[in-house]
């Protein structure tokens, strides 16, 4: 390899990044369109109607909003939660277990809350869910602080160990398993009451659910948490150097534990309003936010701000890459998935590019 | 820096999302009216070229074109659709915006969802159409499904012919479900009534897979099936055709499932049962087209088999025996003909050389593989509900040969 290696550019300029960012969308377009047109399909047209994500021409587009808002909340949440850990240098990967836990414990207070006040019934939920997922990130931080195991596949594998139980009870027929549709012959999660259904502001059609309020409420309120408070202070220089922040008299132990308790119980609460405003609990509930969710932390330089726009970027994306493969025969939803990653991807090494440059050694060594 | 990157990135959305809206107000219902669109929601991709899917995407766009449509511009699909109330509810919205008249949905556990949209005041219009399911409304909301356990009866005396000539009783099949689903049980005891009927003696070996589609385990199952079992013929109801490859390796028989698998079997592959969707993709959108509002009492709750071709047999390959065909084609008409069948106190049973294949009906009790009877000797055939739902025991004859857990 030898003669060149990766430096940091020394002058990060914001000009320079939107500019990388812009020709890495154009090429990852640009790709797209040579394999749309090798499937006879008019790029632009395509194009339009993923970023208009097909509400043009569309019946019942209010309703399509809705659904739009529905991926957004959680990612939203997931990432801003995702994002906290990941400023304290622990590495969560575990956020589609810890939704999957908490979705399940909210489950079972709204299965088994027939006939309860609906605010009550929602705000149990999301409790159970906090909790139920904070303390499967305690236990995680926990082991990490007394043995120092690697909190990456901990969480990892956690994953998988929920996905099964969520998988388990979704397939057995049961007399305890109240989780099912019970006139059902086959096997098939049932509806929750109408009181664990999440409500919202009615305007003419649409209607506003009050889960976007929170993600939005609990946006500003962790910006300020990371900015203004001693413990989002704390978090940061935890991140940096845990030995400067032990030697600065910080407890690093008791940091770990309570930013990764909140991290994921905040993951929790995601799952509770979701499977509140779906109705209902399957094992897709996550939507993949566990991992979309890292992405989006990672590309928004975990700056809250930026969490909150990305967020919304790739949520347009991932619907509106849907929404146009409904409408092309040739296009299916695997295809969308490609595009939607080859877009990610270039964005991603533009990232790279934009924040890194290749240097010779010899300017280095012989300086 | 990082105000500015977001300052442009919420220009960008804002952009966007004007253009959304204006585009929508300006646009809507204006060319909805036009024409009949069709919606469909897959479990999997519409660019599958064998299996459930692929069955049910070739079965409407056949349809379509039947009934003066064009699949390239009247069909929307979401395809790639989780059991997941949530996200095919989104299908649902997705299709309903983009105008369609009637929507689809093929996969069991999209039930709860289309449930729920049948009900909604603004999707009145809207006919909602779900396959395997049990639920339905007067209005708009059927469910469809068929007789294919008709079609594996008559698959079963091609298999009893192989295994008379064979002079080997034992038969395997492959099921990804064993007993918990009425679907595969129904399927496995009318394929053994169906080679009982011409082997007195054939016993089938059912070796159960807990998942509908895994070609390893499919592989893995036919294989333990032939060298431990000794089976002589192969049935599978799963998705892919391995157990069917698998026969032809190791040269016994077999028969496939969905569709012909001779090409994937052609030294090996007798008949398979198939669905021929087309027929009531068919008769659903021409009711649609012609006025949603008597769907219900036109089509309603549609059950049909070999009677309506909506299931049947895949052409007779060469390997099968002399008097298969004769054989199939005489169950085939009484079937047809409503008089009898396949679970009923009534049993059939075939002799004769080709060209004087003759069918007999005797009266006899309707055994399950425990001894109880189920129907009395002369007996009417089963509920449909149970064959649909509710049926959980093998007949006479089957054995599980993998523990039922």
């Amino acid at each position: 390899m030898g003669n060149f290696h990766l430096v940091r550019r020394a002058d990060y300029s914001i000009k320079r990044v939107i500019i990388y960012y812009l020709i890495g969308i154009l090429i990852s377009l640009s790709i797209g369109a040579i394999l749309l047109m090798s499937l006879n399909i008019n790029p632009i047209e395509y194009y339009s109607r993923m970023l208009s994500m097909g509400l043009i021409g569309n019946k019942f587009a209010y309703k399509n909003v809705e659904s739009l808002i529905k991926i957004f909340v959680p990612l939203l949440i997931t990432s801003l939660a995702l994002g906290l850990a990941f400023k304290m240098r622990f590495w969560n990967i575990g956020g589609e277990g810890e939704f999957l836990a908490g979705a399940i414990c909210a489950s079972v207070v709204a299965f088994n809350s027939k006939g309860m006040n609906p605010f009550l019934t929602v705000l149990l939920m999301c409790i159970a869910a906090m909790l139920s997922a904070g303390l499967i990130g305690l236990a995680v931080a926990a082991l990490k602080v007394k043995f120092n195991t690697n909190e990456t596949l901990m969480t990892l594998m956690l994953n998988y160990i929920m996905l099964y139980v969520i998988k388990y009870l979704g397939d057995t027929k049961a007399d305890w398993n109240f989780f099912l549709r019970e006139d059902s012959d086959r096997p098939i999660f049932g509806e929750f009451p109408e009181n664990a259904e999440m409500g919202g502001i009615t305007i003419g059609f649409f209607t506003l659910q009050y889960s976007l309020i929170v993600a939005v409420i609990l946006t500003v309120l962790i910006y300020f948490y990371i900015k203004k408070t001693k413990q989002g202070y704390e978090i940061s220089v935890v991140g940096d150097s845990a030995a400067t922040a032990k030697y600065a008299g910080m407890n690093v132990s008791w940091i770990v534990l309570r930013t990764m308790f909140i991290s994921a119980s905040l993951i929790g609460l995601a799952a509770g309003l979701a499977t509140s405003t779906a109705g209902t609990v399957s094992d897709s509930i996550t939507n993949n936010v566990g991992w979309t969710g890292i992405i989006v932390a990672w590309l928004s330089k975990l700056s809250i701000p930026a969490i909150f726009v990305t967020s919304i970027l790739i949520s347009v994306l991932q619907y509106g890459c849907r929404a146009a493969a409904t409408q092309y025969p040739a296009i299916d939803q695997n295809f969308a998935d490609i595009l939607q990653g080859i877009i990610l991807f270039s964005v991603l090494v533009t990232d790279f590019a934009a924040t890194f440059r290749i240097a010779k050694r010899e300017e280095a060594s012989n300086g | 820096m990082r105000k500015l990157i977001s300052i442009v990135l919420t220009a960008v959305m804002a952009v966007a999302s004007v253009l959304a809206f204006t585009g929508c107000s300006g646009n809507a219902g204006g060319e909805a009216a036009s024409s009949f669109k069709v919606g469909a929601i897959y479990i999997n991709s519409k660019n599958d070229t064998a299996g459930y899917t692929y069955a049910h995407h070739k079965g409407i766009t056949e349809a379509m074109k039947q009934c003066g449509l064009d699949p390239e511009k009247d069909l929307y699909i979401v395809d790639n659709v989780p059991e997941d109330d949530e996200k095919v509810s989104q299908a649902i919205d997705q299709l309903a915006g983009d105008g369609c008249n009637i929507i689809f949905g093929i996969s069991f556990g999209y039930l709860n969802a289309f449930d729920e949209a049948a009900k909604k005041p603004e999707y009145a219009d809207i006919v909602f159409s779900h396959a395997t399911g049990y639920l339905s409304n007067d209005s708009n909301f059927n469910n469809y499904f068929g007789r294919i356990y008709q079609a594996r009866y008559l698959a079963g005396i091609a298999a009893g012919y192989k295994s008379l000539a064979l002079g080997n009783n034992e038969i395997g099949y492959v099921s990804a479900w064993g007993t918990e689903y009425a679907e595969t049980c129904s399927g496995i005891n009318a394929f053994a009534l169906g080679a009982q009927s011409v082997n007195p003696d054939a016993h089938v070996n059912v070796y159960e897979i807990y998942t509908w589609g895994d070609q390893e385990k499919e592989r893995q199952a036919a294989e333990i099936l032939i060298d431990t079992y000794g089976c002589c013929v192969i049935a599978q109801h799963c998705d892919s055709a391995q157990p069917q490859i698998v026969a032809n390796e190791k040269g016994v028989f077999g028969c496939g499932y969905n569709s012909d698998m001779t090409k994937e079997a052609p030294e090996s592959h007798l008949c398979a049962p198939v669905w021929n969707w087309d027929v009531y993709y068919a008769t659903a959108i021409k009711a649609a087209m012609e006025d949603h509002t008597t769907f219900m009492t036109k089509v309603g709750n549609y059950y049909e088999g070999l009677n309506a071709g909506l299931v049947g047999v895949s052409e007779l390959s060469a390997n099968n025996e002399p008097e298969a065909q004769e054989a199939i084609d005489l169950a085939t008409d009484l079937m047809k003909s409503g008089n009898w069948d396949v679970f009923s106190g009534v049993k059939l049973s075939f002799s004769g050389e080709k060209g004087a294949v003759t069918m007999a009906q005797a009266d006899a009790d309707l055994v399950d593989n425990t001894g109880a009877v189920i129907v009395a000797a002369g007996g009417a055939s089963v509920d449909d509900g149970v064959i649909q739902g509710s049926m959980n025991y093998y007949v006479e004859g089957v054995t599980q040969v993998n523990s039922a857990e």
